[in-house]
């Protein structure tokens, strides 16, 4: 049993609320921090990309569930990925 | 010898069969995802799952999972546990009743001669472990005075009636007929319930009610001290010894001895304000600050030492390393055994 982040682009509407309101990218990105998507090519956990939510670098997760509350359409998750 | 894992309602029991029946039990309710039975484990039986994620996420997971092929039952993550939310028991008996073994020390108790049955405790226990009840006594017992309505004079208004904070008033009412035009038939002053403190003689239209608090003009004449009585009771089950009792209590009638002692530090710098440890730490420990007025800078997160009871909890869930728990002396009973003793001194940072 290991629980890992997972998302559900199919769900997504691509409101952005779980990458801005990451610490882990918050603390990576000051774009990110002020409540936009970056421009630059920062490593960060996940982004919206036409749309849709995209897991980049889910090695860099806390597992804090912080994205998870705020996603309004269950989109993202933390869940076994075992 | 067999070992068997059983898990129901993400309760964990494991045992093992034998010369000695050994039975480890887990209540995930209790269970603070701190790490520490993780870390006392001499076999890596045991997972705790991440912090955050069981405490702000719906999981169908227990908090930790054990390997029932390493685990060894010896009961170290039992004795280490700060909210016994693990337990061994050797042939029914718990590990933690038996001498040999160490245990945590820890305790909360509520002098009941200190009490005054105020339930400051019982609201900020972070746990609702503390049930306070109390009986007060009946207001007229605390006042004296005399209280008359001449009934020649009141014309039944209900002025009295309405404004009397008591409720020590009451109108009969009734509907006016031509052989009894008369709004009301009665008008009863309850002096049991009454208070004397004017309001009802000021109201009156009539001036038909007299009214004398003895206690106004005498001061503490013929009154005896108020006389509470209650009780304050800690269930031991949900305590997690955090203090938050003993430094509310007006009257220091709460002792709590905290089972580690140590350090904790937060970067605010780092920190994101994500909340995570104000969720997780199961002291209410820490809190967002709130300006005082618009424009008032204040610190993102706020901690206050004196609750906490270094766990690690939080610094296991924070997802961007901004916090810091340092403990520097493990509270336990004596032990003869040198294993144990070092596995205790190990949590030591």
């Amino acid at each position: 049993m290991t629980i890992g982040l997972v998302v559900h682009p199919e769900l997504c509407h691509g409101c952005g609320n779980c990458v801005v309101s990451c610490p882990v990218n918050a603390l990576r990105s000051s774009e990110i921090a002020g409540g936009k998507g970056p421009t630059d090519d920062v490593e960060i956990i996940m982004i919206v990309e036409d749309g849709e939510i995209n897991l980049r670098n889910s090695d860099l997760c806390g597992k804090c569930g912080t994205c998870v509350e705020t996603c309004p359409v269950d989109a993202i998750k933390l869940e076994d990925v075992e | 010898m067999e070992t068997t894992e059983i898990i129901e309602d993400k309760n964990i029991t494991v045992e093992r069969t034998g010369e000695e029946i050994r039975k480890l039990f887990f209540k995930n309710e209790l269970c603070a995802s701190c790490g520490l039975c993780e870390e006392i484990c001499p076999v890596s039986a045991i997972e705790v799952e991440p912090t955050g994620a069981m405490v702000r996420t719906e999981q169908e997971s227990s908090k930790i999972n054990i390997d029932e092929t390493k685990c060894v039952l010896c009961g170290m993550c039992s004795c280490i546990c700060p909210f016994d939310a693990l337990d061994l028991e050797i042939d029914g008996e718990s590990i933690k009743d038996k001498e040999e073994y160490p245990k945590l020390i820890k305790s909360a108790e509520i002098d009941d001669e200190l009490c005054i049955y105020c339930k400051a405790c019982e609201t900020a226990c972070p746990q609702t472990a503390i049930t306070v009840s109390r009986e007060l006594p009946a207001r007229a017992d605390l006042v004296t005075g005399e209280i008359e309505v001449d009934k020649d004079k009141c014309i039944y208004c209900g002025m009295c009636e309405e404004m009397c904070p008591a409720d020590a008033i009451y109108l009969e009412e009734q509907i006016p007929t031509s052989d009894n035009p008369e709004v009301a038939s009665d008008i009863i002053i309850d002096e049991d319930k009454c208070v004397y403190c004017g309001i009802c003689k000021r109201i009156c239209p009539e001036d038909a009610i007299t009214e004398a608090c003895r206690i106004c003009p005498y001061g503490e004449y013929e009154i005896e001290e108020a006389d509470v009585t209650g009780s304050s009771i800690i269930d031991d089950e949900l305590c997690v010894n955090c203090g938050w009792c003993q430094e509310i209590c007006p009257k220091d009638a709460p002792t709590v001895t905290k089972p580690f002692e140590g350090e904790l530090t937060h970067d605010d710098e780092i920190c994101q304000g994500c909340e995570t440890c104000v969720m997780v730490c199961p002291c209410n420990v820490f809190s967002f600050p709130q300006p005082s007025k618009s424009g008032e800078k204040v610190p993102k997160l706020f901690k206050d030492e004196r609750f906490c009871i270094y766990c690690g909890a939080c610094e296991k869930s924070c997802p961007v390393d901004a916090i810091e728990v340092k403990r520097t002396k493990v509270n336990y009973t004596p032990t003869k055994s040198k294993a144990w003793q070092n596995a205790f001194e190990s949590l030591k940072s």
